[in-house]
């Protein structure tokens, strides 16, 4: 691997290498700057560091404590945010639909939430650039959104019980299905700058890390692909500081390896630290703020899940854990629940899930202990849910903020306050009646509900005035021009779809306008 | 109708070539725990305290060698003063939290029954853990905390603990950890030959 020395002005530093940070480190090695990535986490080799065991993975989360406000607090640590080369990717369930036109104008068709500043068309390049690099598995023909102009480059994996079951019930219902697109293989398949990736072996752990590098994590796809290109990793960096020059820029970056302190030099900084810490940090360095946005508009999907138990084996550990979707729910008609009583939608999503993580959900949803709890454990082979993803609106009463108490390395925890606001308590209650309906068709028994809220967005919004948005379209800061930010923080509206391909969609445009400019300049 | 899987199926498996190396060595490293284990964080009371207690939330009836001590990970964890990231805003930092929560559990004791929550009958130590669980206590000490909150959050670090054992996912029928070489047989009803039936 290329490195730079510390003293050398590199063109640009890039802070955090998830999902927003890979893709454009990736982007800008590749067009010849010298980037140097500066990233919290290890770098993890899966396959000798990632047992098949819950409890020894909880170190690929970002474990620092955060303290969750609101009248529904969001669960961080494993429910939310990921640490090492590859940020939150190391444990995502690669779900990667496409968000569809009508995502980016929901002010424009329900005059609530934020029309993003530019349309579909923007990022249907990069989703099928980033499919075809990935590897993402997917059906041949996919019944929602506008045409694909190419398919996906491989078929989709094989759907496991929970998507047999849903199927099942949605059939019966009228409800399409779709076996869904993963950023997973389904066949061995070759990776420009990374070689040869091998298939998925139905592990069903991918919320816990690939051992095998099937899962289009960043650490096995975007970040060897930067490095080919001459990008220097450097992890275990923790970046504190970013320090302000004459000329207003950002010439250097201040960051903790091994307990010393280092900074590097550089012209540009890409800040992709995800939707708590990017805030974190500007609010900590007093930067980037005039329109006092920064850590406004948190929004959290909403992300019911619906569980019950089958007379069926069903063995929630085996298989890609969201093998099925639906998106009928994207907009549903007045058909399918009653009169649609809010403003954007949802998708469905079938659930595997790992024990650990489903009994502690359990616990704490059904407050079952004791005998009654031993007793429910024992259905786990036999379990299987639902889970949708919809639409979250900003509000003012959902914002970061840094709070009195030091963390264990003395800088000052966020506090996160979140609740739901109507729109979502009855987007929620559409989805509870249309999730039960489907397992009860499809022969569930002792059904619940375990309500929460997926996926941190929105800190750092993306928009056309500068008064109300933290960044540009092109994610370049409005106070500080050489700043960039790219991650979970920049959405102006959260989609009724899972954030990581919109996330590297914007990556990489992101890179080739900064590059295009960068050429203007030149 | 719970479910019932063969004893042993764990432990076999983990001596095949089905279990990774780096997976045998997380789960051998937990199974091969000492049973006797000195607090670090917890005074002795406490700690004995805080057994009870998870020994009501997960009861265990088979030997004293299956035993799984849920409250080790929780003292480890305070007194390397961990976190899983996150913690309710209303709470007061983990460490603090488990200290007055006990401590108004065995109050809560003391005042309803004059006696110790240790020597307690089952039933009465449950009752009160159910009124814990619901913010049904009242007295000094449970002003500095959120019973249910309290409750809560303990309920699902020893649930998290009890269940991450290798003996404990065997009783309900998990071997998700056996994945090598690949899952053939991942829809309904159907079963690699090396999954445990249920008895
Ligand atoms: C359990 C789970 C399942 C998920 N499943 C899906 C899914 O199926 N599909 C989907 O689309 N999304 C999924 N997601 C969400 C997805 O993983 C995230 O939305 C996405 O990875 C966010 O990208 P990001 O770039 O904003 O941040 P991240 O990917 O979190 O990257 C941020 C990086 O910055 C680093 N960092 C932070 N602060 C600093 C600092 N001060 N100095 C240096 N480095 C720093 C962090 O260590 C981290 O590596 C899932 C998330 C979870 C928790
Ligand atoms: S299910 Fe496939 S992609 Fe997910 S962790 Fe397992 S092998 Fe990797």
């Amino acid at each position: 691997m290329q490195q730079y020395a510390t003293s050398e002005t590199v063109d640009a530093v890039v802070i955090g290498t998830g999902a927003g940070g890979a893709p454009l480190l990736a982007r800008l090695a590749a067009a010849g700057l010298k980037v140097v990535a500066l990233e919290a986490g290890k770098h993890w080799q899966p396959a000798a560091d990632f047992p098949t065991d819950e409890r020894a993975q909880s170190k690929l989360f970002w474990n620092d404590e955060r303290l969750s406000a609101g009248e529904d607090p969001l669960p961080f640590g494993n429910n939310n945010s990921g640490t090492g080369v590859g940020g939150s990717t190391l444990h995502y369930t690669a779900y990667t639909p496409r968000a569809q036109p009508d995502d980016l104008r929901l002010r424009s068709d329900f005059g609530v939430g934020e029309d993003w500043p530019f349309d579909f068309d923007e990022i249907e390049p990069y989703y099928d650039e980033i499919e075809r690099f990935l590897g993402v598995s997917g059906p041949a023909s996919y019944p929602w959104g506008p045409a694909r102009k190419r398919q996906y480059p491989l078929g989709p994996l094989p759907v496991n019980g929970a998507g047999q079951l849903m199927e099942r019930g949605c059939r019966t219902l009228g409800i399409r299905t779709s076996p869904a697109a993963n950023a997973a293989l389904s066949a061995h398949y070759f990776q420009e700058g990374v070689g040869w990736r091998s298939a998925c072996t139905n592990r069903g752990f991918c919320q816990a890390g690939c051992s095998v590098g099937a899962k289009a994590s960043m650490d096995v796809t975007y970040i060897p692909l930067a490095v080919h290109h001459g990008a220097e990793i450097r992890p275990e960096s923790f970046v504190t500081q970013l320090i302000k020059g004459a000329s207003g820029r950002i010439d250097e970056v201040i960051y903790v390896r091994n307990g010393q302190e280092e900074r590097q030099r550089c012209r540009y900084v890409f800040l992709c630290a995800g939707t708590i810490e990017t805030p974190r940090l500007l609010l900590i360095n007093g930067l980037a703020n005039s329109s006092g946005q920064v850590g406004r508009n948190v929004m959290a999907h909403t992300a019911l899940q619906i569980w019950g138990e089958f007379d069926e084996d069903v063995r929630p550990y085996k298989g890609i854990p969201g093998a099925l979707i639906s998106e009928d729910t994207h907009r549903p008609s007045d058909q399918l629940a009653g009169p649609v009583d809010f403003a954007g939608g949802y998708l469905l999503q079938s659930i595997g899930v790992m024990p650990v993580t489903y009994l502690s959900q359990m616990a704490r949803a059904r407050g079952l202990w004791g005998e009654a709890l031993k007793q429910s454990a024992t259905a786990y082979n036999h379990i299987a849910g639902i889970n949708i993803l919809g639409d979250c609106l900003p509000y003012g009463h959902n914002y970061l903020e840094l709070s009195d108490e030091k963390d264990v390395r003395g800088l000052p925890k966020p506090r996160i306050y979140f609740s739901n606001g109507d729109n979502e308590e009855r987007m929620t209650s559409h989805a509870n009646q249309v999730m039960r309906r489907i397992w009860d068709a499809a022969g569930a028994r002792n059904v619940w509900a375990f309500p929460r809220n997926a996926h941190v967005i929105g800190t750092c919004r993306m928009g056309n005035d500068p008064n109300r948005a933290v960044v540009n379209a092109e994610g370049q800061s409005y106070d500080i021009p050489n700043v960039y930010i790219s991650d979970n923080s920049t959405f102006p509206s959260a989609l009724s779809v899972n954030p990581a391909l919109t996330i590297m969609a914007l990556s990489l445009r992101t890179a080739d306008r900064f590059l295009n400019r960068l050429n203007r300049l030149d | 109708m719970p479910y019932h899987y063969p004893e042993g199926t764990v432990r076999a498996l983990l001596n095949t070539d089905h279990v990774t190396f780096a997976t045998r060595t997380a789960l051998e490293t937990r199974l091969a725990l000492e049973a006797a284990y000195e607090p670090r964080f917890f005074s002795a009371p406490e700690y004995a305290l805080l057994k009870a207690v998870c020994d009501r939330l997960i009861p265990q009836t088979g030997s004293e060698a299956h035993y799984i001590d849920i409250a080790r990970g929780i003292d480890e964890r305070l007194a390397r003063n961990e976190s899983n990231g996150w913690r309710y805003d209303a709470m007061p930092p983990d460490q603090d939290a488990y200290r007055l929560g006990l401590a108004a559990l065995e109050a809560s004791a003391q005042s309803r029954h004059q006696q110790s929550f240790l020597h307690l009958a089952e039933d009465q130590q449950d009752a009160l853990l159910t009124l814990i669980q619901q913010a049904e206590v009242d007295g000094e000490p449970w002003d500095h905390l959120p019973a249910d909150r309290f409750f809560e959050e303990l309920l699902a670090e020893a649930v998290e603990n009890y269940y991450s054992h290798p003996l404990a996912q065997e009783t309900i029928g998990y071997v998700g950890m056996a994945d090598t070489p690949a899952w053939q047989r991942i829809g309904l009803n159907e079963l690699d030959d090396r999954e445990p039936r249920p008895l």
